[in-house]
């Protein structure tokens, strides 16, 4: 019985990874903060903790594809804050916002492409990427300004018969993303290809006629589409084009990835343990902020947090 | 009839290193078609081309008469071209059933993957080949001999025309390799063509009818195996014949060293005596299964005798020996025991070539003494017994089954053994190094060693040893020199007893 439970929480014998375990830490904040705070389980609060987490859950689930073929995008960080950029500029919203999605799909597809085809490490490709973005935005916009068209601040803001509009963001983020991992050849395909890499077989994937450089750069274009989306929120929340408002979100991103269960070395992970660990994060500092804790330790404890919760998913060998 | 795979003056080399050389190989339809050639002939390479995996440098393949090309190994397997690759490619994060259909999923109408249908087919086929493993099982959850029986079953469950087998019995035992035959033969039987890449001769003149040979990426011939002898095919793969395997004997044994009285395995058994002097290479032969093991197994203390005494230089020890510290007590009075399966028993896959050597020197020392490099012996040892690998560094898992073998012997000489229990000296070795690995054992034995060796192979106890004992129901039942013995002879010997 207890074996069988650890095997539960420490995710073992399963690919999803040990999700299990940040679920159970997820809910212990939530009882103790709504034990020990008044203004935790207020539904104003509540509400506002899923706005708040929805950018890093968006982000973090367009990281997990990449993450799960053993890559890594550091780009999105840059790519957030490019896109409210461009939603910032003039112009209508039916032309700027399938820009922005066109323009991050390209940005996926140019680091997918450098990984794969041109054999650059993905942390070098996709840093190299991130100060590209970033010294375009900072042109377009050097300083936070402008305007978002009207409809982005609607659909961020607004309720639609009675439940407000970041709800329908998570359930359709969610529901999109689980069709792509969990429900499609695709998903499967990236995670052979990042079981192929973890146990040192480069080609393992493709030797069974896996398409796998073409999977990978969809991997990418995933990530930075997922990015733009999570852009598209934060334009909508904060209605102006800002330079540095995704900065730093992709070591964020990728720290729910890895709280949530998701190996970095590639091939295990689920999609319910990145909203679970983009989830621990949000309601820590939401948490933290409620009882007054200094900003700075928060920032200590997020970090102790993720070496805990890491150095228990260590695992003896692939899959175990 | 005509050909379906025509492969006409393939090269490949990789950086410098040609490892294909202008070969041509032709399969027929309903044929099964064995490639042999020593490790690093280019059988792999060659395999891997048909499928995909390596395009060729020159050189031309037609399928049917008509001329292809793959650029990956999915578009080979379109082409009906499905294999077995020699080592275990399997995804360890799938589960059996995804591996078996992964890179051409059945989807349902939503456009989700249909593991209904793909778990049910995967235990139709897992049951034909007489597995009842649960086709959701994670492959890292797998034995060894599981995951090669699912990527046997993966490779042959394809729908292909042309099917490859790169070693696919190097895991398995007799009766799983029976089970394989009977499907080679029902492939065969419905008119595919099945390219079969093995060691062992046996299994090569059960199933195939043709051979090709290659030698140093050169194509040496192909023949009908009719015409063939396991004699004449090893003659064409080593070009010189088997006499030539062995190295010759040394005249005149030293000192007894090694002696064992009055030993009964169990209850039911006959007592019976041997020794082994300086100098000696003593083995043990017979059938299968008679004694032979468990005796070996009783003196390192892997298995648990009636009773007997051994005399390790002039030391007595009364069997049997604890089960815990039997192996230790063994191994101080110097005693090494190579046991039959390298890859599960005897070698740490996954650790380089210099921790796989420098572990017999380690096992001596304390629990908390420095454990030293031991770099020179290591590397003394890697350049006298020729074990070809990129450096010490090099992850044992990755070298040739010949080098392995190495590896796992210099193990026992790098800790300066004086006593050599072997089990299967050269099992899944190819001839060459199968020829080296007789001198090291000969130089040992020549230095003062003294080597009791058992082999499945009689012809290789009959070339490499001094004296036989021939085992039968648990006793020794006959003792001759190797020199003058004959397969006949043992098994006369074994039988008549």
């Amino acid at each position: 019985m207890s074996r069988s439970i650890r095997r539960l929480m420490t995710g073992s014998q399963s690919r999803q990874g040990m999700w299990m375990l940040p679920l159970v830490l997820a809910v212990i904040i939530c009882v103790f903060l709504a034990v020990r705070t008044e203004q935790f389980a207020n539904p104003e609060n509540l509400l506002n903790l899923v706005a708040q987490a929805m950018p890093l859950v968006i982000t973090a689930i367009g990281q997990m594809f990449v993450v799960v073929v053993g890559g890594l995008d550091l780009s999105v960080g840059s790519l957030i804050s490019f896109t409210t950029a461009i939603l910032a500029l003039d112009g209508p919203g039916y032309v700027l916002i399938p820009a922005v999605f066109i323009l991050a799909a390209l940005v996926g597809a140019t680091n997918g492409f450098v990984v794969t085809r041109l054999n650059v490490h993905p942390i070098i490709a996709t840093l190299a990427m991130q100060y590209i973005i970033l010294g375009i935005t900072r042109i377009l916009r050097p300083v936070s300004g402008g305007t978002v068209p009207d409809v982005v601040i609607w659909a961020v803001s607004e309720t639609f018969l009675g439940v407000p509009m970041p709800v329908y963001w998570g359930l359709f983020v969610i529901l999109v993303a689980w069709k792509l991992l969990h429900g499609s050849r695709f998903g499967l395909h990236l995670f052979a290809i990042g079981g192929g890499i973890a146990s040192g077989v480069q080609d393992a994937a493709r030797n069974f006629g896996v398409a796998d450089k073409r999977t990978v750069v969809l991997a990418y274009v995933c990530s930075s589409c997922f990015a733009a989306l999570a852009g598209v929120f934060l334009a909508g929340r904060i209605v102006s084009g800002d330079p540095n408002v995704g900065l730093l979100f992709e070591l964020d991103a990728i720290t729910a990835v890895a709280i949530g269960g998701t190996q970095l070395s590639g091939g295990i992970g689920s999609l319910q343990g990145t909203v679970i660990g983009a989830a621990v994060l949000a309601l820590l500092s939401n948490g933290m902020n409620l009882t007054n804790v200094s900003p700075f330790i928060q920032t200590a404890i997020k970090g102790s947090l993720l070496l805990l919760v890491v150095g228990l998913q260590s695992r003896k060998k692939m899959g175990l | 009839m005509v050909n379906l795979i025509e492969m006409s003056n393939i090269s490949k080399s990789f950086g410098g290193n040609l490892a294909v050389d202008r070969v041509s190989l032709e399969l027929l339809p309903g044929s099964v078609h064995a490639l042999m050639g020593e490790n690093g002939a280019g059988k792999s390479t060659l395999m891997k081309i048909l499928a995909g995996v390596h395009q060729p440098d020159r050189g031309s393949i037609r399928k049917d008469g008509l001329e292809i090309a793959f650029a990956s190994p999915g578009e080979a397997l379109e082409s009906g071209i499905s294999t077995v690759f020699q080592e275990l490619s399997l995804l360890a994060n799938l589960t059996i059933a995804e591996n078996m259909f992964l890179g051409r999923e059945p989807v349902t109408r939503f456009g989700t993957v249909d593991y209904r249908r793909m778990n049910a087919e995967t235990r139709n086929a897992l049951g034909e080949l007489g597995l009842t493993l649960d086709p959701e099982t994670l492959v890292s959850e797998l034995s060894i001999a599981e995951r090669q029986f699912v990527e046997i079953a993966h490779g042959i469950k394809a729908d292909a025309s042309i099917f490859i087998l790169d070693e696919p019995t190097a895991a398995l035992n007799a009766a799983d390799v029976e089970v394989l035959n009977r499907h080679i033969r029902r492939l065969r039987d419905e008119g595919k063509a099945v390219v079969y890449i093995s060691h062992r001769m046996d299994e090569i003149f059960a199933i195939c009818d043709a051979v090709t040979v290659l030698k140093d990426g050169k194509l040496i011939g192909t023949r009908p195996l009719s015409e063939m002898t396991p004699a004449s095919l090893i003659a064409m793969m080593v070009g010189r014949e088997l006499q030539d395997l062995f190295p010759p004997r040394e005249k005149a044994a030293g000192d007894e060293i090694l002696s064992v009285e009055n030993f009964r395995i169990d209850t039911a058994s006959k007592a019976f005596s041997l020794h082994v002097s300086k100098g000696e290479i003593v083995a043990l032969a017979g059938l299968e299964g008679q004694g032979q093991q468990k005796f070996l197994r009783a003196l390192v203390g892997q298995f648990q005798p009636f009773g007997g005494t051994v005399t390790i230089k002039g030391k007595g020890l009364s069997l049997p020996v604890g089960q815990e510290g039997g192996i230790r007590q063994l191994q101080a009075a110097g005693v090494g025991f190579v046991p039959e399966d390298r890859k599960e028993e005897g070698l740490f896959l996954g650790l380089p070539v210099e921790h796989n050597i420098a572990i017999g020197l380690h096992a001596r020392a304390r629990e908390l003494s420095v454990a030293k490099g031991h770099r020179n012996t290591v590397a003394d040892v890697m350049a006298s017994m020729n074990v070809k690998a990129d450096g010490p560094s090099a992850i044992v898992g990755s070298l040739s089954g010949g080098n392995q073998q190495k590896v796992l012997l210099g193990r026992y000489l790098a800790a300066d053994m004086d006593i050599l229990l072997i089990e299967e000296p050269t099992r899944g070795v190819d001839i060459g190094a199968k020829s080296e690995i007789y001198g090291l054992l000969r130089d040992f034995a020549n230095k003062g060693g003294a080597v009791l060796v058992l082999s499945r192979e009689t012809i290789e106890l009959i070339g490499l040893c001094d004296r036989i004992y021939v085992i039968h129901d648990n006793t020794v039942v006959s003792e001759m020199p190797a020199a003058s013995a004959t397969e006949h002879d043992i098994l006369d010997a074994a039988l008549s007893a």
